[in-house]
């Protein structure tokens, strides 16, 4: 894991200083709502329904077990003992108080954390795939740039106030798990034909409102050419990128008024003009990052763990998670283990501060004292002994964090919605919890397969519906909150939005609107097709028609109910 | 950085009885205005019942944000329980009354009695 150094400590120290100082000018008068507002917000302080929020950046998903035990003690001290992972792979406490942040900052910094980047018009924490550094399908380990494009952002003094936030993601391999295409700006980690490794640079994707996928830029760019030409990027984004308009100023739409072609035109000429070389990291920095990010000591071990497999034999529901959670480990004897904060009933994301202890004493102990948080809102164990698997299921299970249904219908993506946040129309974790109790026989949604759901309390797209196979969005209709529907979304190198199947529906609705678009999927079923590989294949088409044939059905019932 | 407005009740046509809700600077709790200042307690915040009152209550919310005591204050309409109590009409002010549907241990819903 990357260590701060004495710039990255004084950086981090000087800046809950200076918020130390904001809040106390805040508190005096000095300074008024509308002035200290952008300036909590480049602290991670929101102010929500019910009280202020803090987001905690984490950069590119990695953490230690140290840095979870603190997160356990502030929930306890600050907090009302929980948090909540986000879809950027983020934490957020729900209920602290602005006068005790500051303190919050410094414990944060203590152990080497911040919250820095995680809102405001800046370049955002950068996100990258859960399974960076361990899966097979990897050209190269994505974090070492991600750690490089966070210290290049950082106070950035020329990308400090854009035209609004700007999201970057970081892919190694060849499956996309960080949905770069999506992301204003993806990059990934690739070849050429001589075996140099460079970048594939898109850009100009993203959710929310006007979702978009993005648009490859640069097929292929050295991999020391990073930061410059990321800087010419930024340097069109900055100058012509839509002020006057907060819903058009995102590079997205930039992108798609310019133009790809002319887009990339300009972005190739403001490169042209750039001195690389006094932009472009030195070699012996992007070595000393990477260095950071060196395999931990893995033993040599045979690829089959004979231990693992009796167990397995032994025990349904240790064969059930492995099958179902594990990741195959690039080191033989090895496999990573996703950790589905998704049992069935609960919140989305959300982490009790026990179970943070002990998923802490579980990481230091069997993963090289380090785990990742996904965009899912699940967690990674990335390097654990196959032999010791089931050591670590028990220890899971007695936390209530062995829930065996990663990438399953019941492992759903939510926003936090109208249970807390001031920008929602609708509730979203509780359409999430209805829709996981539906399906909560685990064969059924074995047999059903790999279904990402994506629930959204509002058109800002935090739950990323668009690319859920199944994208649910929730609005304000006539005074009551009304759900909308989509399916064929696709977040991995497939990327694609999702369609609307029909009008929207009333909230106690949705878990059955969801069964009908599973029976059609299952009627519709090809073989071994997973459900977005048949929605790919038929079209919404026949989805619409069982939808439609639901509501019908549903109106006809009603109308006879009274 | 364009302003958002994330204060303001979303209720349309008639805006009367009305309450006047917001959020503690310093702990960013929601309060209530009350005759005397503000209170945590949903079922105490005091409810106008004509124009006039909600225009005052309205005017005090704006000089307690002036003067740094609470953040975003809005007027929330609301209908009145048998009991007379202000439910908001508005189920996003009425989340914002009682706390997150989901965590019942956790808000006003858990640190004051039902509005009944």
């Amino acid at each position: 894991m990357y260590r701060y150094d004495e710039f990255d400590e004084r950086f981090v120290r000087e800046r809950v200083a200076q918020f130390r100082g904001q809040v106390e000018r805040r508190l005096d008068g000095s300074l008024t709502e509308d002035e200290f507002k952008p300036l909590r917000l480049k602290n991670g302080l929101y102010l929500q329904l019910h009280a202020y929020m803090l987001r905690i950046a984490v950069p590119y998903g990695t953490l230690n077990s140290r840095q979870l035990r603190q997160l356990a003690h502030i929930a306890e001290t600050y907090d009302k003992g929980y948090g909540h992972f986000t879809t950027r792979q983020n934490l957020q406490f729900n209920w602290p108080k602005l006068k005790d942040v500051p303190d919050i900052l410094d414990l944060l910094a203590d152990v080497e954390m911040h919250c820095i980047q995680t809102s405001g018009n800046c370049i955002r924490n950068v996100t990258s795939d859960q399974f960076a550094g361990v899966a097979r399908d990897e050209v190269e380990d994505p974090r070492p740039t991600a750690e490089l494009l966070r210290q290049w952002s950082s106070l950035h003094p020329e990308f400090v106030w854009l035209p609004r936030k700007f999201k970057i993601a970081v892919t190694g391999a060849e499956h996309d798990r960080a949905a770069i295409k999506v992301h204003d700006i993806g990059l990934k980690l690739k070849t050429d034909d001589t075996g140099e490794v460079g970048y594939e640079v898109i850009v100009g994707g993203g959710l929310g409102r006007t979702p978009m996928i993005g648009k490859v830029i640069r097929e292929f760019l050295p991999k020391d050419e990073l930061l410059a030409y990321l800087e010419a990027v930024m340097r069109v984004y900055n100058s012509e990128g839509r002020r006057d308009n907060k819903y058009k100023a995102r590079v997205k739409i930039l992108v798609h008024e310019t133009g790809e072609d002319e887009f990339r035109a300009r972005v190739e000429e403001e490169y042209s003009k750039l001195d690389g070389p006094t932009i472009n990291a030195p070699e012996e920095e992007v070595e000393r990052i990477a260095a950071y990010f060196a395999s931990p000591a893995y033993e040599t071990l045979p690829e089959v763990s004979e231990a693992l497999d009796d167990a397995r034999a032994r025990d349904g529901a240790l064969d059930r998670f492995v099958e179902q959670n594990g990741f195959t480990h690039k080191q033989p004897g090895y496999i990573a283990l996703t950790i589905a904060l998704k049992e069935i009933g609960a919140v989305p994301g959300d982490m009790s501060a026990d179970q943070m202890r002990a998923f802490a004493d579980i990481a230091e102990r069997y993963s090289f004292d380090e785990f990742r948080v996904t965009h899912s809102q699940n967690l990674v164990l990335p390097h654990v002994k196959k032999d010791d698997v089931p050591a670590v299921f028990a220890a899971l299970k007695a936390v209530g964090l062995a829930s065996a249904n990663a990438g399953l219908i019941t492992d759903i993506i939510a926003c936090p919605g109208l249970d807390y946040c001031a920008l929602a129309t609708a509730k979203s974790i509780p359409i999430a919890q209805d829709i996981a109790k539906t399906f909560a026989d685990e064969a059924r949604q074995k047999a059903i397969g790999p279904l990402p759901i994506k629930i959204s309390g509002c058109i800002n797209a935090c739950g990323h519906h668009h690319v859920g196979a199944i994208g649910i969005l929730g609005l304000e209709k006539g005074g009551r909150e009304n759900y909308q529907i989509t399916v064929g979304g696709d977040a991995s190198e497939h990327a694609a939005l999702g369609e609307r199947l029909g009008p929207g529906i009333d909230a106690e609705d949705v878990p059955a609107a969801i069964e009908a678009i599973v029976a059609t999927y299952l009627g519709e079923k090809r073989g071994e097709e997973t459900f977005i590989e048949t929605v790919r294949r038929t079209g919404p088409e026949p989805f619409k028609a069982g939808f439609t044939a639901f509501i019908e059905a549903r109106a006809a019932a009603s109308e006879a109910a009274e | 950085m364009a302003k958002d407005h994330r204060a303001g009740s979303k209720v349309r046509g008639d805006k009367l009885p009305a309450i006047l809700m917001a959020n503690l600077l310093l702990e960013g709790d929601t309060v209530f205005l009350t005759d005397s200042g503000w209170t945590l307690d949903p079922s105490a915040a005091k409810i106008a019942h004509d124009a006039e009152t909600a225009a005052a209550m309205e005017a005090e919310g704006k000089a307690a944000a002036a003067a740094n005591v609470v953040v975003d204050p809005y007027l929330v309409p609301v209908d009145l329980t048998e009991g007379g109590h202000a439910i908001a009409r508005h189920f996003r002010d009425a989340m914002r009354q009682k706390g997150p549907s989901i965590h019942p241990d956790m808000g006003k819903q858990a640190e004051f009695p039902p509005l009944d």
